[in-house]
């Protein structure tokens, strides 16, 4: 019997569509970026494990730094004005979800009052945003 | 005098297509940088409104469970000091006991934020649904 001896074939990856693949991940990138709306305030979020997830377009933000400065639209609020200015964007949007990004180290009395303001307007769905990961050195 | 005329390009005008990937890619990078996906890590909670104030349910005494987070950040349960990681445990204890239970999570108003937020992550966990915030007078 006569062994046939196989003709090796010379292998070569395709690189013509290389730009039709760069193509359509640009255009999903594309599609799914959103980029920062606001600064906000530098503050370092607590851990938590039990967090979910909220969709971005239901949420407005409210930043509360360590010092208990409270910003809401990278504008810098005083307490009292909290109850107007989420009067007027839960018109816009009755499902809004109210997300505090408040630093670990705040008085918890900032975030109540700024949770009595929101009681007033009925604003009553909120969030608090929290990491997944501790950051080092942070107590909780 | 003599008038030169000028020669036309006689190769066919063409755009160089070799690059367009490099340029696809470019951008590519650029958007992979800058994408944040469109959601967000926290706890929910639903506040009482102004009308729901007006009609408040009372619940029986022995159905609470008092959660306290104090000026110093000591946090007691029932007046008996415990540690954050301890309360899943308790917590869960208690709601076998008693499925009608209602957590309620004291904070005072120099105690600090993260300590509330990391109660209330332990009464998830625990699955205490029914929690109401207090904060000291």
């Amino acid at each position: 019997m006569q062994i046939v001896r196989k003709v090796q074939k010379e292998t070569f990856i395709p690189t013509s569509s290389m730009g039709d693949i760069a193509f359509l991940l640009l255009i999903f990138f594309m599609v799914t970026t959103i980029f920062r709306e606001e600064t906000g305030l530098p503050v370092e979020l607590p851990r938590a494990e039990a967090g979910e997830e909220v969709n971005r377009e239901l949420i407005s933000n409210i930043y509360i730094n360590r010092q208990g400065l409270i910003s809401i639209d990278d504008l810098i609020v005083k307490v009292e004005q909290v109850s107007n200015l989420m009067a007027q964007k839960l018109e816009e949007n009755p499902l809004m979800i109210v997300a505090f990004k408040t630093d670990t180290y705040t008085q918890y009395g900032v975030v109540s009052d700024v949770m009595e303001q929101l009681k007033e307007v009925n604003a009553t769905r909120v969030f608090f945003n929290n990491d997944i990961e501790s950051i080092p050195g942070l107590k909780y | 005098m003599a008038i030169v005329k000028r020669k036309k390009p006689s190769a066919a005008r063409e755009i160089t297509m070799a690059s367009t990937s490099d340029v696809a890619f470019l951008l590519l990078i650029f958007f992979i940088v800058t994408t944040i996906f469109a959601a967000e890590q926290g706890l929910t909670l639903v506040l009482p409104s102004k009308k729901s104030e007006e009609t408040a349910v009372k619940v029986k005494q022995s159905n609470i469970a008092t959660l306290k987070v104090h000026e110093s950040n000591a946090v007691t349960l029932d007046g008996d000091p415990i540690e954050i990681n301890h309360i899943l445990k308790a917590t869960e204890d208690r709601l076998t006991a008693n499925p009608k239970l209602v957590v309620v999570l004291e904070i005072h108003p120099e105690a600090d934020y993260g300590l509330m937020v990391a109660c209330l992550d332990e009464l998830r966990l625990a699955n205490a649904t029914r929690v109401s915030l207090k904060t000291t007078e």
